[in-house]
């Protein structure tokens, strides 16, 4: 559907691919900016004209997936599928403000379906997600390289993440897929706290180490 | 490394990780959320954090929404096309200078009513969540002062938001979180440069997630 639509593809070369020679700390080199995933292209044609066949396009891809995300926390079939289309819901009020340097259309629809299941839980409703948040965004590159540098930090956690030594592996997949928080996977799991701690901790220092490699964007 | 570090660092990881994947209570979501507007490092984390919430979202073997979802929901979207930005929470004026998620839960700080006297040069307030026992403090610590020695019945995980103490662990300055384990004493002294501001939530008796929190997760919906 998206492929149809030149025009909007023509814009986002002329905002976003702007000669990428900026050097960025040691070790960077000039790099090609690569595609936009189908999903983040849908998602800002929803944001900025409202394209609802764009939205619908979204829904089919991701509703699904939220649901299944949701399913695995042990959420109940019925709720799963209300907080599923809340989110979508959401992601339609919300478009506007995605920002398609910053994060990935799933990186943003992640955290957007993050928010929803805690309101259910809370029965809260907390402000939204603000994708310019400090937290959320890279603060020492160029607004206009953050794009390109933000799908090869997808590429190296993606990486990283399959490289986990299982031990690891298993303390990040308890927590995003069972909604475990650590002290609860040392409670089922009987590995000591302490343990489940430092595992995390190694964990992420290995992501965050593939992150700082050389090619990467933050300055050591 | 010293151990009190190391067992900060490796607290604060999953304190992140807890954060990312919605598993903390309200009041420590708060202090992570402030903690992140305050810490560049801690918001590079989380950021990869999200993006690895996103690549799990994206890989999920997708399960079908029941008949008509889409057309349901497609009907609802109108009611959202004149909307405006208020969703966003505005700071008050008199907190402007703190980290916006903690912001506006500070009292200004001559409201007398707000601030309750708990000892010599300390002054604290509570921040109420709705859910069940949902709780933290903030706690002014005046300039210099010797706060008791005391223990924590659950471990308590602290922010500074402002200025700065030493206890038996080490310096904390602002963004910095110290992590008191359960039983354990301490005595902070506040800096002597000026008034110390810190926010503090006891993470043993607050989780909503916990096993016995699911149960009054249930009975609350």
């Amino acid at each position: 559907m998206y492929e149809n639509r030149p025009e909007m593809d023509f814009q986002l070369v002329s905002e976003l691919a702007v000669p990428f020679t900026k050097v960025m700390g040691t070790g960077f080199t000039t790099v090609k900016p690569k595609g936009l995933t189908k999903w983040d292209n849908l998602l800002v044609c929803v944001g900025r004209e409202r394209d609802r066949g764009a939205f619908s396009e979204l829904f089919e891809h991701f509703a699904p997936r939220i649901k299944s995300f949701l399913l695995r926390l042990g959420t109940d079939e019925s709720i799963a599928e209300e907080v599923a289309q809340e989110a979508m819901i959401m992601v339609w009020r919300r478009a506007e403000t995605y920002d398609v340097r910053q994060s990935g259309a799933s990186t943003w629809i992640f955290t957007i379906a993050r928010n929803k299941r805690i309101d259910r839980l809370r029965r809260e409703n907390r402000p939204l997600p603000d994708m310019s948040d400090p937290s959320l965004a890279p603060d020492d590159v160029e607004t206009s390289d953050i794009f390109v540098f933000r799908q090869q930090e997808e590429k190296k956690i993606r990486h990283a993440l399959k490289n986990l030594p299982e031990e690891q592996a298993k303390m990040i997949f308890s927590a995003y897929y069972e909604e475990k928080s650590h002290r609860e996977i040392a409670d089922e799991s009987g590995v000591p706290l302490g343990t489940v701690k430092s595992r995390i901790r190694l964990a992420l220092n290995r992501l965050r180490a593939h992150l700082d490699e050389p090619e990467g964007i933050w300055k050591s | 490394m010293n151990e009190q570090v190391t067992l900060n660092t490796q607290v604060l990881d999953a304190l992140l990780l807890d954060y990312a994947t919605g598993a903390l209570s309200r009041p420590l979501e708060l202090l992570v959320e402030t903690h992140l507007a305050m810490n560049e490092k801690s918001s590079r984390s989380m950021r990869m954090l999200m993006q690895l919430g996103g690549i799990l979202l994206e890989d999920s073997e997708p399960v079908s929404l029941s008949e008509g979802a889409l057309q349901k929901v497609m009907s609802q979207l109108s009611q959202f096309d004149n909307e405006t930005d208020e969703i966003f929470s505005r700071v008050n004026a008199h907190t402007e200078w703190l980290p916006h998620p903690i912001a506006n839960y500070v009292p200004e700080s001559n409201c007398k009513q707000s601030w309750r006297r708990a000892g010599i040069g300390i002054l604290e307030t509570d921040i109420n969540f709705d859910e069940a026992g949902g709780k933290a403090k903030i706690y002014r610590i005046a300039s210099g002062t010797a706060v008791p020695i005391h223990s924590h019945t659950g471990a308590e995980v602290t922010l500074v938001l402002s200025g700065g103490f030493t206890d038996e662990t080490g310096s904390y300055g602002p963004g910095d979180i110290a992590i008191q384990e359960a039983g354990s004493e301490h005595q902070p002294i506040a800096d002597d440069d000026g008034e110390c501001m810190v926010l503090a939530v006891n993470e043993g008796k607050i989780r909503l997630t916990g096993p016995i929190g699911r149960v009054l997760n249930l009975l609350v919906n």
